[in-house]
């Protein structure tokens, strides 16, 4: 009987562990397959494969992580609907990856747990006003692919308040949005001008601003384009935009752009051409409305770059789109450009000379005009 | 044969009470251990590693109300936060207790009055989540109270602004710790006329009177020191000065809105303890102590809150706790404490996942501590049965 009750109990056990060992080695077998899809699926026409890429196109859908408390960039407008350069930027990249501008499905983050949620898989990729630092590219398993938006940290006050710098300020109260470059930009920028504050880290802009409105904080400091954002939709019972002073120091580089987990080169590269695709479009002068006018061109760069069918040398061989091996559709470019517009249409109606932010081009023109926005050509 | 029978009657192997708890508890451990292997190979596979070097690099940040120095290293930092988390934490035990309690017996008032508005206050507050308590107390400042520049000087002993307060405090004026050596003497002196006054009262009878005898003690040693060390402490006022308190005790909003939130929160449950614990002191009690003659006042002191004191230890040491866990919620404030300056470093470039450890590990540390305390304390005020 004794006996009998101990064979009973190591058998069980034994049938215990081999079920762990096995769902155990499963997921290994899974984790592996996700690290290697992206050399499988690489030469393969519109996806399907183990990567990212393919993930996306077999969901049918973006997951896209964003903001949603900064006017101009990344905002849930009154109707619900998430608006703003960032969102343009998701909708780009769904156009170019599945022929749907709208097939985005957003994912509000903070600034703390943007990169938790992008290492966890809960979002394909992240655009939300994020700052491309070295550290960031080394220890959070990112990848910072080309920038969309060449900001800077600045300061904002009150502008009756006399401050004209940040040297005038000594002894204030500086609200700061957590979880940023921003408190350390703001540690060396009032080290430097020899100043001495109390920073009060906030979770979100619309606590700091009840707290601006209130008095609890004499200066606020982010990224001037939020900045921007922030005091074209300052309240008028508060004395409305005028009431508020940008101060002309910028005291950070701050490149804003989209970001991929490390390791998937297929889908960084798809992300990355969405991107640029709008920033070639403004360059050649394609327009949303124009576009289609634009597929029929003598310029044989465009049509390359609108994957429209390319006569070879030899006039007998059949006329084939250019296809540089991405993993996107041919004509994936004239999707992104009709469906959402290309890079100055984009920055005119977000945050540019057509919206409420009105902020100039600056150093967001196009290297032509003498700005650091710059596409690597489509060959 | 007596073991054979003994033996045939056992249950069949899967209902037998003895093997079920032992396989029982071997899968609840293999779950366990396999679990956390998962886990962990999951980090590995996803490169994560946890490296805790991270904290003897530079914060590169300030804390408002701090004297952190952006040269200062992460480790620093997060003691920095933690230090503010054990300060309102400990500030907020005290006040609890004193507010609960009076709550708690104001609810047991005959005055109609007193004991619906304690009701009120209870219900309102206990049935409130704790982040809405600190929210709220931090809008209501916001909304009504005047910017620093016009900030309310109440008496030259409280400075009333939107974004800080200065509350009067003692400071010491060279002789300090003489004068505190002074009256601790004078404390140990008083307690043992307390103890021979007593065993005065129980050889001839005469009313002990200790309280009073030993308070008479401490106040003459207070006022000879105060005169003899020439002023040894004096008031530090707090004023305004630019667009900050100076002197006194400086408090910024964050640290009010905290600390009055889950005072006023965790209050209302421990004025429930206080409550129900008088309660539970069987009636018997009570006409006992008025069948040997005692007044109102002595039975409540000597018979019902002893005992009441003792029921209620346990309960009131979890709600300790709980404030302690609930200053985390000071986020939300923007209070610097130990949860706001790991976010902090967190998004300022340090690894995640070691730096949420160190944070869960502090907050341990912190409750246990807290938790042994509190046990030895009830451990010692336990009834002995007999």
């Amino acid at each position: 009987m004794i006996r009998r009750s101990t064979c009973w109990r190591l058998a069980a056990l034994l049938v215990a562990f081999s079920l762990l060992g096995a769902a155990c080695s499963d997921d290994d077998d899974d984790g592996g397959g996700d690290d290697n899809g992206g050399e499988e699926a690489a030469g393969e026409e519109g996806g399907g494969g183990g990567g990212l890429l393919g993930e996306v196109q077999d969901r049918g859908t973006l997951r896209c992580g964003v903001n949603e408390t900064v006017p101009g960039f990344g905002l849930v407008d009154e109707a619900g609907d998430y608006a703003g350069f960032d969102i343009e930027f998701c909708k780009a990249v769904a156009a170019a990856v599945l022929g749907d501008s709208e097939a985005v499905e957003y994912v509000s983050l903070d600034a703390e747990t943007r990169f938790t949620a992008l290492q966890a898989g809960d979002i394909d990729v992240l655009i939300r006003n994020t700052t491309f630092t070295a550290t960031r590219d080394g220890t959070e398993r990112s990848r910072f692919l080309t920038t969309t938006f060449y900001d800077g940290q600045g300061m904002m006050v009150r502008a009756d308040s006399g401050y004209g710098s940040i040297a005038d300020m000594d002894g204030t109260t500086i609200c700061v949005l957590s979880g940023t470059t921003t408190e350390l930009n703001l540690a060396t920028a009032a080290a430097a001008a020899g100043i001495d504050y109390e920073p009060l880290t906030f979770d979100g802009a619309d606590e700091i601003q009840d707290a601006f409105i209130a008095g609890q904080c004499q200066g606020w400091t982010s990224d001037k384009s939020q900045l921007a954002g922030v005091r074209s939709a300052f309240p008028d019972s508060e004395g409305g935009p005028e009431g508020l002073t940008i101060l002309d120091e910028t005291f950070s580089k701050e490149p804003l752009g989209p970001v991929v987990l490390d390791g998937d080169d297929e889908w960084a590269a798809a992300v990355d051409w969405a991107v640029i695709a709008t920033i070639q479009a403004e360059e050649f002068g394609i327009t949303t409305a124009n576009v289609e006018d634009m597929t029929s061109s003598e310029n044989l760069d465009i049509l390359r770059f609108l994957g429209e069918p390319i006569p070879g040398e030899d006039p007998e061989a059949e006329a084939t789109p250019f296809d540089p091996g991405l993993g996107l559709d041919a004509d994936f470019a004239v999707n992104v450009i009709s469906q959402v517009g290309n890079y100055g249409e984009i920055y005119d109606r977000t945050v540019g000379a057509d919206s409420a932010l009105e902020l100039d081009r600056g150093l967001n023109a196009q290297y032509t005009d003498g700005g650091l926005i710059y596409a690597p050509p489509y060959r | 044969m007596a073991t054979s029978t003994a033996t045939s009657s056992r249950p069949p192997l899967w209902r037998d009470v003895r093997v079920l708890r032992v396989a029982f508890q071997l899968a609840v451990l293999v779950g366990v251990v396999a679990f956390a292997s998962y886990l962990y190979d999951n980090l590995l596979a996803n490169d994560v590693e946890l490296d805790f070097g991270f904290l003897d690099q530079q914060a590169g940040i300030r804390l408002a109300y701090t004297d952190l120095h952006p040269s200062d290293t992460v480790q620093t930092a997060i003691l920095t936060g933690l230090r503010s988390t054990i300060t309102v934490a400990l500030l907020g035990i005290v006040l609890t207790l004193v507010l609960g309690t009076l709550i708690g017996i104001a609810r047991l008032s005959g005055n109609w009055m007193v004991r619906r508005v304690a009701g009120t206050y209870v219900e309102v507050l206990r049935n409130l989540p704790p982040l809405l308590a600190i929210v709220f107390v931090n809008a209501a400042a916001l909304a009504s109270l005047p910017p620093i520049q016009e900030a309310n000087t109440i008496g030259d002993v409280l400075v009333v602004s939107v974004s800080e307060f200065g509350v009067v405090t003692l400071a010491s004026d060279g002789n300090g710790w003489a004068y505190v050596a002074v009256l601790a003497l004078a404390v140990v002196a008083a307690v043992a006329l307390g103890a021979w006054r007593r065993r005065v009262e129980a050889r001839t009878g005469a009313p002990a009177r200790a309280w009073l005898w030993g308070g008479a003690v401490v106040l003459a040693a207070a006022v000879i020191g105060y005169v003899a060390l020439s002023a040894p402490v004096v008031l530090s006022r707090p004023r305004v000065e630019g667009l900050s308190v100076v002197g006194g005790a400086r408090m910024g909003l964050p640290f009010v809105a905290v600390l009055v939130g889950l005072v006023l929160y965790t209050s209302s449950h421990v004025a429930e303890i206080v409550r129900g614990s008088i309660l539970a002191v069987p009636k018997g009690q009570t006409e006992a102590a008025a069948a040997v003659g005692l007044s109102p006042g002595q039975r409540l002191r000597h018979v019902v809150l002893p005992q009441a004191f003792r029921i209620a230890t346990p309960p009131i040491i979890n709600q300790c706790l709980n404030l302690t866990k609930n200053t985390s919620l000071g986020v939300a404030v923007a209070f610097a404490e130990t949860m706001g300056v790991t976010n902090t470093v967190i998004g300022n470039g340090q690894p995640a996942i070691p730096a949420i450890l160190v944070a869960m590990g502090l907050y341990l540390v912190l409750s246990l501590a807290i938790s042994l305390v509190a046990n030895v304390a009830n451990h010692r005020l336990r009834l002995v049965e007999r």
